[in-house]
């Protein structure tokens, strides 16, 4: 207790009505790396913003160094010597590594100059100090993910943090990127810095940290020495229950031609530069293929170009046997899809609106009355789909944002899957969503794929993918390079292709050359 | 009569020029400040009034210069603190300004129109020792009131400001990437509001010179859509100061010579006038052509 | 998260309340505000409103004079509340208000037409205009992605410029005023009042408001578009084609400005007039705030106007106070309800967010496509 560098007592947090944070007691001493791990919504992500001044608790304090703190803001946190490394970086693209590691706390001459010579020359040391080579006059945007969050973790150092909170840092890298970011994380600790590591992956937690926090429904149910658990204990922490993830299905039974059929697709990312590229790949009648992949290898632009949200730049999609007009939401739809997407709140809902509106988007022509609206018609069909779906707390008109994330994709898979599609993609399916509704979310996939429907599921999940795919294959920078029957499935060879070792520019293959 | 037009050019382009140099710093810090025109004619009124009623010019300029930034402080507030849409709360508080200083001309001055006085103090022309002397430049640069020079000399104090120092470096990034300064613990507010009361003071002294310079007496929505001119040689630029001061520059030729060719050629001025608008919308539609070619969203894009 | 949310009812009466209550505040603290100002110039406040109401309301004449200045007040309100709703921010109404107007005023005056059709002719070049010129945002906006407020912002002089051209040198009428030629007798939209210049076009307006109101409720296409406004991503996702129904809006929203401008030429003043408003495009957005959008809100809110403004010339008579005063309090209205709206939503919406989006939503419409993404 005494030895900690920070702790936090006692910390509830309420949003409205919403507990998210249950008198969590959390101590981080120095020199360790502590892992806080915890599913989707457990609160991970909240306690650290509450420690990095971005969120006010509702009640129980956070001590620094013995003393009761208080932070009105990140900047205050940062004074206090906490820096926190966002999943989405938080970089100016045009301007240079050494401008976005100074900013707000900037070297100057008199009257207010900015010192850049020195910030260069600071920003070039203290990089080569920790072994994170970047050169301070690059801009960022020419950077590769990695080096963009060496920037990040610089940026931290930068103002002298003792406290380095990353949240979810492994998210967007490789492999190969992974295990620098983890020597910089054990040489940090070594340094006698903290270093807060919030993740939901377990082989990861065990692989680096010294301590290790389980958070469940904002509360921390315990902390533990990294020699004293393995990876089933802090899952079965995780999930309150030891589970895992089986999916009670059958044997698949594909029959038919392919119902999805992508050839030679090539798209590009929102930056222009090439995201997915010639790629190949069919799903069909009567199987789940899964979609595995680390983040930002091509997974959004493919889902939104079967969608026609995002146009392709070469190839083709054929939806049950048609082509649908590349770019175009409405020809994909008719050709027979049906998409869940991941981002709820931006894409696939309006959270102002009402479930029943929700519920009525892409049926519309069912609720058409010559140029009018049948709506009586479409929030009848709507209470009917609320019993269904099994969705609580709801009426029909009751505004999409009320629910809580598992409620709210219950509405996306009701409207989806109520169309007369023989193609569904579910994006990220269990993002957000509590135990009990990804169970009833997958016994419905599952339902759907004997209904001899075409099932494509992408997650960052694994484990999710392996227990209820049939067939799963490995995206790596935008190609797929590993088609494997689930069955068969070995973790260690699904990461190794997500990690791009077994793709055709690596060494293995120039041997067999040779040979 | 070149000359002629090319002086009443900087004559004419200097509140130009002072709208510019304030709206850039908001531009820069990333916020599409509209009310140019309404900072100006407070501005204009308070700079009359106070001329008036103390017969000098520096308070009259310190109370048009006061005014323009109190109002800029109300957008600020009613934008950054109650997150009113800025295009919105700018078009409310220029239509304000315009409404509450025909209010006050008529409840203070007793005039529906123009308030003008013998007692208004006016700004002498300057007579630059050795400027005045140069061949063809001369009369073209000296000759002109304190506030011509104040504004052309103050455009490579506000690049310096935006691009050698730290405040700068924080404007510029906050209109790049708000949420990197925001974690980098830089009070967004703060600078955003700064940089809006910046856009008061210039605008002020746009607005004093109007009614105290370029005029000696104050009209009803004397301002002209000269903040809307100022916004355009801002957007043209991409509200780099020096390009923008040039623009300003040409906007104010043009409207030079919407007054001046008619007598001579009969073209008619409002074809002259249309210039800056048409100008603008040219370059926005270049630039999202641009864009264009390189984005693959369909249709629609979303987040302009 | 758990499952929290208990079913909502959704009693009538709170939801009246939720719908009147903030167009409500922002009219008392306006009128507060103004009745201030009023104390510190040495009026009395209840004197100055009480002849506001007297000088707009009672009588006739008064009443008469009322309703003329609401008619493209609700033309023009309407105009920018059907943007709006879509989450279009159409602050072009003013110009595309002139287009329509010089259209009704060239046709009424030059159509060889027989008397019945004439009317029908110019109201049909009104909407044609006033959607051409809206017509220019709109596919700017839709196609190359041109922020379609600047577009606006710059519209609207080059639409006053370009009519005053026309009225001053191309189809100027003799003598010196800058306008053109008057419109023939059967292009008039009839006067049914001694003392102002009401018209029939205030039926057009009445007619276009509930046609409106029926749309917006009633048909899927009203339907679309709000969803549009709401959240353009989803309605894309959803197979709505966002990019055209959006140039729908646009064109629809600039049509109605340009009867705003027809109603001007046939009914008040019998031809095009270089100059001619006040600024009624811009008045349109205060109409539509504090209406929300709504077609029915949106005849409340423009009688409400129309009567300040109808009121402020007596008050000028009377007590020597600027008819501007209408103006400021026209605008702090505008001011305090694009307040509103903002903060109400966002608390709401993203509560465990704690950064803020770099740019600030769209108030009426918490639509998606104000905020950029990270």
């Amino acid at each position: 207790m005494t030895d900690a560098l920070v702790s936090l007592r006692g910390i509830v947090k309420h949003f409205g009505e919403l507990v998210a944070i249950h008198d969590a007691t959390l101590d981080i001493k120095p020199g360790e790396v502590h892992a806080l791990v915890g599913e989707n919504g457990a609160g991970k992500s909240t306690l650290m913003n509450i420690l990095y001044g971005l969120l006010p608790p509702t009640s129980g304090a956070v001590v620094l160094r013995g003393k009761p703190v208080s932070f009105g803001g990140p900047a205050e946190a940062i004074a206090a010597g906490i820096g926190m490394v966002h999943q989405h970086f938080k970089l100016a693209p045009s301007f240079t590594v050494a401008e976005n590691i100074i900013l707000g706390a900037e070297p100057a001459l008199s009257g207010g100059r900015l010192d850049l010579r020195t910030a260069e020359r600071d920003t070039g040391d203290l990089s080569q100090r920790f072994g994170l080579d970047l050169d301070p006059r690059a801009i960022v945007s020419t950077l590769p993910v990695g080096l963009r969050q060496r920037v990040e973790i610089l940026k931290a150092l930068y103002r002298q943090a003792e406290i380095l909170i990353l949240d979810e840092p492994t998210a967007v890298l490789t492999p190969q990127e992974t295990a620098e970011l983890f020597i910089t994380m054990r040489s940090l600790a070594k340094s006698g810095r903290s270093v807060v590591f919030i993740t939901h992956k377990l082989r990861e937690v065990l692989a680096v940290s010294d301590r290790i926090s389980v958070m469940r429904q904002g509360r921390i149910v315990s902390t533990l020495d990294n020699s004293e658990v393995t990876a089933d204990q802090i899952a079965s922490l995780m999930v309150g229950r030891t589970v895992l993830l089986r999916v009670a299905k059958t044997e698949a039974k594909p029959r038919g031609g392919p119902t999805l059929e992508i050839s030679n697709l090539s798209v590009s990312g929102d930056r222009g530069t090439p995201a997915v590229e010639d790629l190949s790949l069919t799903v069909r009648p009567g199987e789940i293929v899964g979609l595995a992949g680390v983040q930002g290898n091509g997974q959004d632009e493919l889902v939104e170009s079967i969608a026609g949200i995002r146009r392709s730049t070469a190839g083709r999609i054929a939806i049950c046997g048609t082509v649908p007009t590349v770019g175009d939401p409405v020809a994909s739809r008719r050709a027979g899809l049906a998409y869940v997407p991941a981002d709820r709140a931006h894409v696939g809902l309006s959270l102002q609106s009402s479930i029943w509106e929700n519920m009525a988007v892409g049926h519309l022509s069912a609720f058409r009355k010559g140029p009018f609206l049948a709506a009586a018609a479409a929030r009848r069909r709507c209470r009917e789909l609320i019993k269904r779906f099994d969705i609580r707390g709801a009426g029909e008109m009751t505004p999409a944002g009320a629910l809580s994330g598992g409620n709210q994709q219950k509405v996306q898979l009701a409207r989806e899957l109520t169309r007369d599609a023989r193609l569904i993609i579910a994006e990220q399916p269990s993002q957000g969503v509590d135990i009990g509704a990804i169970e009833s979310i997958h016994r419905l996939l599952v339902a759907m794929r004997d209904e001899g429907r075409a099932v494509f599921v992408i997650s960052a999940d694994l484990d999710e993918l392996m227990s209820l795919c049939d067939r799963l294959l490995v995206i790596y920078r935008g190609r797929i390079v590993g088609d494997i029957a689930a069955a068969d499935a070995d973790v260690e060879e699904i990461g190794r292709l997500m990690g791009g070792s077994n793709t055709d520019d690596q060494a293995p293959t120039r041997q067999e050359a040779h040979a | 009569m070149l000359s002629d037009i090319a002086f009443s050019s900087i004559r004419i382009a200097t509140p130009l020029v002072f709208a510019a140099l304030g709206g850039l710093y908001t531009f820069q810090a990333g916020i599409l400040n509209i009310a140019l025109d309404g900072f100006m004619i407070v501005a204009a009124f308070a700079a009359v009034g106070a001329a008036f009623a103390t017969g000098s010019l520096t308070m009259g300029v310190l109370a048009g210069v006061l005014a323009s930034m109190a109002l800029a402080a109300v957008l600020a507030l009613f934008n950054l603190r109650f997150r009113a849409h800025i295009f919105i709360a700018g078009i409310a508080v220029t239509f304000l300004a315009y409404g509450l200083t025909a209010l006050l001309l008529k409840a203070i001055f007793d005039q529906d129109g123009v308030f003008a006085s013998a007692a208004i103090p006016v700004f002498p022309a300057l007579r630059i020792p050795g400027l005045a002397d140069l061949p063809v430049l001369g009369p073209l640069l000296s000759g002109h009131t304190l506030l011509v020079y104040v504004a052309y000399l103050a455009v490579p104090v506000v690049a310096w400001t935006l691009y050698r120092t730290r405040w700068g470096l924080r404007v510029r990034m906050i209109g790049e990437a708000e949420d990197a300064a925001l974690a980098a613990g830089v009070n967004v507010d703060a600078i955003k509001l700064q940089t809006m009361v910046i856009s008061g003071f210039f605008c002020g002294l746009g607005g004093a010179y109007l009614s105290l310079g370029y005029v000696s007496l104050f009209a009803k929505q004397m301002t002209d859509e000269r903040g809307l001119i100022a916004l355009a040689a801002i957007f043209f630029a991409k509200g780099r100061p020096v390009a923008t001061t040039l623009v300003a520059l040409m906007f104010g030729v043009a409207t030079a010579l919407a007054v001046r060719l008619p007598q001579i050629t009969g073209t008619a001025p409002q074809l002259l006038q249309i210039i800056p608008y048409a100008a603008t919308i040219l370059a926005l539609v270049i630039v999202g052509i641009r864009a264009n070619r390189s984005s693959t969203q369909n249709g629609w894009r979303f987040d302009t | 998260m758990t499952d929290r949310a208990a079913p909502r009812p959704h009693p009538v009466l709170p939801r009246l309340l939720r719908a009147v209550g903030p167009p409500l505040f922002a009219l008392v603290v306006s009128f507060g505000l103004g009745g201030l100002l009023m104390a510190v110039l040495g009026k009395n406040p209840f004197t100055v409103y009480a002849v506001l109401l007297v000088g707009s309301l009672s009588g006739w004449p008064n009443l008469a004079v009322t309703l003329q200045l609401t008619t493209p007040l609700i033309f023009t309100g309407l105009a920018v509340a059907i943007a709006f709703r879509s989450g279009i921010w159409n602050i072009g109404v003013e110009g595309q208000m002139l287009m329509g107007a010089l259209a009704a005023g060239i046709v009424g005056y030059a159509a060889p037409l027989p008397d019945w059709a004439m009317v029908p002719a110019c109201l049909l070049a009104a909407l044609a205009g006033g959607a051409a010129w809206a017509a220019i945002p709109a596919l700017l906006r839709a196609y190359i992605g041109v922020n379609e407020l600047v577009l606006c912002l710059m519209l609207n002089p080059i639409a006053l410029l370009l009519t005053g051209y026309v009225s001053a040198r191309v189809l100027k009428a003799p003598g010196p005023t800058n306008k053109l030629p008057d419109v023939v007798d059967a292009a008039r939209l009839a006067n049914f009042s001694l003392y102002s210049q009401l018209n029939t076009g205030i039926f057009i307006a009445l007619a276009c408001c509930a046609l409106m109101a029926l749309f917006n409720n009633g048909t899927v296409r009203g339907f679309e578009w709000k969803l549009i406004g709401l959240n353009a991503r989803f309605a894309n996702y959803g197979g709505i084609r966002v990019r055209r129904n959006v140039i729908g809006v646009m064109l629809v929203s600039g049509a109605i400005g340009g009867l705003a401008g027809a109603e001007q030429v046939l009914g008040v003043y019998g031809a095009f007039y270089d100059n001619f408003s006040p600024g009624y495009g811009f008045d349109g957005i205060a109409v539509a705030m504090l209406a929300n959008s709504s077609p029915i809100g949106v005849l409340f809110s423009a009688f409400l106007f129309g009567a300040l403004n109808s009121g402020s010339s007596v008050l000028q008579m009377e007590l020597g106070i600027s008819k501007y005063l209408v103006q400021v309090l026209q605008f702090i209205v505008v001011l305090i309800l694009a307040a509103r709206f903002t903060f109400s939503w966002r608390g709401w919406r993203r509560p465990l967010v704690a950064s803020a989006p770099a740019v600030t939503l769209p108030m009426t419409l918490p639509a998606e496509q104000g905020t950029t993404e990270a």
